[in-house]
């Protein structure tokens, strides 16, 4: 054939200056790994969204005219009979709201506590404004005091202090929120300092802690991941071959492959993700089964040939490998390929991106720097391949295997049959959910103030309700601010919605104050004048910023802030879909319309496109893997056979999560865009081998399939094996997503290997395709 | 050579300092000269408030405003004129000179007919909505000598106008916190002792805002400024105090600072 010759001047080219080749490997691992230490962390919930998805944009704009900011909260919270209303604890909320001030990246006008904001209350002959105290009281009455003072002023009910006295919130926003980690630290470290007696709980939340939270996780999990991944391979690698040059080689391709990927990263400027960590244990799985399959080939090699020199053990070696690596090389680039065009998410964009240039990276250095070492190398038998026809355990278990699948072809079917049914049926029952704080383990602190806000307070998930009018002033007409009234009643009917401030909230207490403090008189004035009196009136003793989150300069726009006491997505699914209709039904008109904005409402837009994509993801990397099958093996049937294992254990990955009740989430949607990339290596590794031993070789089919598990077979089965167990190092993250990710990829990978062992070789015994050579025997022999 | 040049830089900073001091006139001399400054017994004025918040949004209110002095108590009356929504809400202050008795104030709400008491502000309070704080408003054109150590630092033209620099520190910690200032710097007209410039700083060290006098013009024989200005560095919030209308002279009744009066309006 004249590839084949092809192939050999090739690799005696290669092997003919092993030095040479050796040096400009090595070059080109230091030139892309000195770039990595550039790498920037990007930690932000924010970064798993498309920049310029409408939510965000619409959100970012909210957010800069109402000067909305993630701010650093501390919940105080005291389950004891007065609650925090006790002298001690009003002395830690008094203290934490001043110590504070000594942060230095927290903007002293915004501190705001039950020790800080001014009450607003009314007297026979006019308004008090004054602090709910001035100083943390020493005896018990007067804490009551402050209590009933705090209860009476609804705007802090539920936001600020919890309804039954149990909790409160210092919030402070940051002057500059990039440094959110470092004053996370600072707040973190004022905590250990606080005056803190047995009773209180102090918990820190706010996404510029999350964020921080996610910084430190990232980098214990770089520490830890890798370096294990790295070192289970070496066994599986020492349990393959036996030799130090079996355990060396791979791991020096290892090293190039991860070093071009992440170099690459940095070299463009692309931020390390939480997730990125997984692209270092993919690759490290990728690059060592093509050195696997080379070594496995080498040793075989070795024991038939004796005699042979170095050099041509490794250019025999590489001829009879480079076909079936290049071809997993590209199948497995297709399907990264598919992930990064279907996929919504940036960080997984950039994965099936880098996963690329991984996968060629570890193509590139198989090629060349693996035969030159080898040509280096003096030739040494290996105790795994101790004869030509003799194998050992590993060999005698695949090729028990083997046996089975001659004898019971029909039965293999029919599981897969069974798996393929039950697969359709998950899928169809597969519910679409998620809930960022399960990102964490579920006893971190920042799981822990999540719950206190939850349970005690009124909520810490936000949902954001802007209110637009055509006119300036617009919002000073009591009809307009009537309806926005009775929004915020329907909100509160709302399962997991337990308040919201407007505007309104502050008129209402305005008009309270100005009526001698008469409860009745908790509600909106009738005129448009006496409410622009009343802002007026505030302003008296207020900052300009006052109102600033809930009405606009003009007082045309207005925000509803909405508390839920849940982030998952079903809740605020329903949430929405209820206040869409409720706005579309009863609020909106010429005059005043709502849209939806916040947390909430960013996390339901694109976790709904998530789900969305999801499908469309994986049927357009099977499509683009299959499409690379077929076209390298010139046969559309052999691309579709390549693809059935991968997409029965897709299936099957469905079945179990369909009938387990295992959401579709961030983590579990990357598993199967992934699988399909890697799964497909061994059917096409087994695909090549029986057209090899059957076209060319002129085998029977059970021929060919008794030939193809003690040598492909066991080397796929180290393959699978370096896969599956770096897959589960993957399970020991601290990122609880990508422990999920790792086990759902190493079982579906680990059902890949199965199904490309046993259905594939059925399919193919039964079937008979054409492309395989079967039936044309004859004229393969006549053609020699 | 070296030792030499010190030597006779030590010998010129030895003559030419004390002298330089002398030629300027210390924190405290300045301070006083402004204080002595003619401010008129009483006042009558038109005063339009200009407020932009940072996205360049716009509120515009006129308002004519009353000062008398009642020996060192300072009586104060505002009526807003326009906008139309809060046309007749007037404005009532008593500064009294004791500091350590709380100044009293009342406002007018002509939507529900009624004059209400309000608790009186802290010093470092924001003044109805403005980038001035009720410290600001107290001290008029004149400033606080108990709360500042002050000293001359050097002059400058401003405006074409000769001034001296003089830098002010609040005396301690506690009345850095209730002014909201960790300094002020005064660019002081040399000539007629108006504070053409002021630089505040926040409690942080970090610009906080700068307020500018300006089209200051004699009338009836009194210095007075046209138009104030003031800058919020940190929340890129400005106001523009313009004045009009000045009038020293005629004579206000002391029952316009009364809450019938209030009621009553112009």
């Amino acid at each position: 054939m004249k590839t084949h010759t092809r192939a050999e001047r090739f690799f005696e080219h290669v092997t003919q200056w092993p030095k040479t080749i050796i040096l400009l490997g090595l070059l080109l691992i230091i030139a892309t790994a000195s770039f990595i230490p550039t790498l920037q962390k990007d930690t932000r919930s924010d970064a798993f969204m498309p920049p310029d998805h409408p939510a965000l944009l619409y959100r970012d704009k909210v957010e800069e005219i109402f000067g909305l900011k993630d701010p650093m909260v501390i919940a105080v919270v005291n389950q004891g009979e007065h609650g925090i209303f006790n002298p001690s604890s009003l002395k830690l909320i008094e203290w934490l709201s001043l110590e504070l001030e000594t942060i230095d990246n927290i903007d002293l006008d915004r501190i705001t506590s039950i020790a800080t904001e001014n009450n607003i209350s009314g007297t026979a002959d006019g308004m008090l404004v004054e602090p709910f105290f001035d100083q943390a009281p020493d005896n018990q009455k007067a804490a009551d005091a402050i209590r009933a003072a705090v209860m009476d002023f609804p705007l802090f009910v539920g936001s600020i202090a919890a309804r039954d006295g149990s909790a409160t919130l210092i919030i402070a926003e940051l002057e500059d929120q990039s440094l959110a980690q470092n004053t996370y630290q600072a707040v973190l470290e004022l905590i250990e300092r606080a005056p803190t007696t047995k009773s209180d709980q102090l918990h820190i939340a706010g996404e510029g802690a999350v964020n921080g939270y996610m910084g430190a996780y990232i980098d214990a999990d770089a520490k830890r991941l890798n370096p294990i991944a790295g070192l289970i391979i070496t066994l599986v690698l020492f349990l393959a071959f036996r030799t130090l040059r079996g355990m060396l080689l791979p791991n020096l391709v290892v090293i190039g492959t991860v070093a071009s990927a992440l170099g690459l990263m940095a070299a463009f400027g692309v931020p390390f993700f939480v997730i990125t960590n997984a692209l270092a244990v993919v690759l490290i799985g990728i690059a060592v089964a093509d050195s696997i399959h080379i070594m496995s080939q080498y040793y075989e090699e070795v024991a038939q040939h004796p005699e042979a020199s170095s050099r041509q053990l490794a250019i025999q070696s590489m001829v009879k490998m480079w076909r079936p690596i290049t071809l997993t090389t590209v199948t497995t680039m297709a399907g990264f390929l598919g992930l990064s065009i279907a996929s919504i998410m940036p960080p997984m964009q950039y994965f099936g991106i880098f996963a690329m240039v991984g996968v060629a990276a570890a193509w590139l250095y198989s090629m060349t720097v693996v035969p030159a070492f080898l040509t280096l190398l003096k030739p040494k038998r290996s105790s795994a391949f101790s004869s030509a026809t003799q194998v050992d355990k590993f060999g005698q278990t695949m090729s028990w295997l083997g046996r089975v699948v001659i004898k019971h072809p029909r039965a293999i079917l029919a599981v897969a049959a069974v798996i393929i049914i039950s697969g359709i049926a998950g899928a169809t029952k597969l519910e679409l959910n998620e809930a960022r704080i399960t990102v964490f383990q579920q006893d971190e602190p920042i799981v822990l103030a999540d719950r206190a806000i939850n349970t005690h307070l009124d909520g810490a998930h936000y949902l954001d309700i802007v209110i637009e009018t055509p006119k300036n002033e617009d919002l000073f007409k009591p009809e307009h601010l009537q309806r926005i009234e009775a929004l915020q009643r329907y909100l509160k009917t709302l399962p997991h919605v337990n308040g919201s401030t407007s505007i309104v909230d502050y008129l209402k207490q305005m008009n309270r104050a100005l009526n001698n403090n008469d409860a009745s008189a908790y509600r909106l004035a009738d005129s448009a004048e006496l409410i622009a009196q009343q802002f007026l009136l505030y302003s008296v003793s207020g900052n300009p910023s006052d109102f600033e989150k809930e009405v606009d300069y003009d007082y045309r726009l207005a925000n509803i802030r909405v508390r839920l006491d849940s982030g998952l997505y079903s809740i605020g699914k329903s949430t929405i879909e209820n206040v869409e209709h409720y706005l579309a039904t009863h609020f909106n008109s010429g005059e005043i319309t709502a849209s939806l904005s916040g947390r909430i409402n960013i996390d339901y837009h694109w976790i709904k496109s998530l789900g969305e994509s999801h499908f469309y993801s994986i049927a357009i990397s099977l499509l683009l893997v299959m499409a690379m099958a077929a076209l390298s093996m010139r046969s559309a049937v052999a691309g579709v056979i390549t693809v059935i294992p991968v997409a029965v254990s897709i299936l099957l990955i469905y079945a179990v999560m369909g009938f387990a009740n295992i959401w579709l989430a961030i983590g579990t949607s990357m598993f199967a865009a992934i699988v399909i990339g890697l799964g497909v290596d061994f059917s096409v590794h087994t695909v090549e081998r029986l057209q090899v031993l059957i076209k060319q070789q002129g085998k029977t089919i059970d021929e060919a399939i008794i030939a193809l598990y003690p040598s492909t077979g066991r080397a796929l089965l180290f393959n699978f094996a370096a896969l599956t167990l770096g897959f589960s190092v993957l399970t020991t993250s601290e990122v609880v997503p990508l422990t999920r990710f790792g086990a759902m990829v190493g079982v579906a990978v680990s059902a890949s290997f199965i199904a490309s062992m046993t259905i594939l070789p059925a399919l193919i015994k039964i079937l008979k395709p054409k492309f395989i050579g079967l039936g044309n025997e004859k004229a393969t022999i006549e053609k020699e | 050579m070296k030792r030499c040049n010190i030597m006779s830089l030590f010998v010129f900073t030895m003559v030419t300092a004390p002298l330089y001091a002398a030629t300027l006139p210390s924190g405290d001399e300045i301070a006083n000269n402004i204080n002595a400054r003619d401010e008129g017994h009483s006042v009558i004025r038109t005063l339009t408030m200009e407020m932009t918040d940072k996205r360049g949004k716009q509120r515009v209110r006129k308002t004519r405003g009353f000062r008398k002095y009642f020996g060192d108590e300072k009586r104060t009356a505002i009526y807003y004129l326009s906008p139309k929504n809060v046309k007749d809400t007037a404005f009532m202050i008593y500064d009294y000179a004791d500091t350590a008795i709380d100044d009293d104030q009342w406002l007018y709400l002509p939507a529900m007919r009624k004059v209400r008491r309000i608790s009186a502000s802290e010093r470092g309070d924001y003044f109805l909505g403005t980038d001035f704080t009720y410290e600001d408003i107290k001290q008029e054109s004149k400033v606080s000598i108990a709360d500042y150590s002050r000293k001359t630092i050097g002059e400058a033209i401003i405006d074409g106008h000769q001034t001296f620099i003089v830098e002010s520190i609040p005396i301690d910690k506690e009345t850095a916190k209730e002014l909201g200032y960790s300094k002020v710097k005064l660019w002081v007209d040399a000539e007629i002792w108006i504070v053409r410039k002021a630089e505040f700083t926040g409690l942080r060290n970090r610009p906080l805002k700068t307020i500018y006098t300006k089209a200051i013009k004699q009338v009836q024989g009194i210095w007075s400024a046209h138009l104030i200005e003031a800058q919020n560095h940190k929340t890129r919030h400005t106001t523009k105090f313009i004045f009009s209308d000045i009038d020293y002279q005629t004579e206000i009744s002391d029952d316009l600072f009364t809450e019938r009066a209030l009621r009553r309006g112009l």
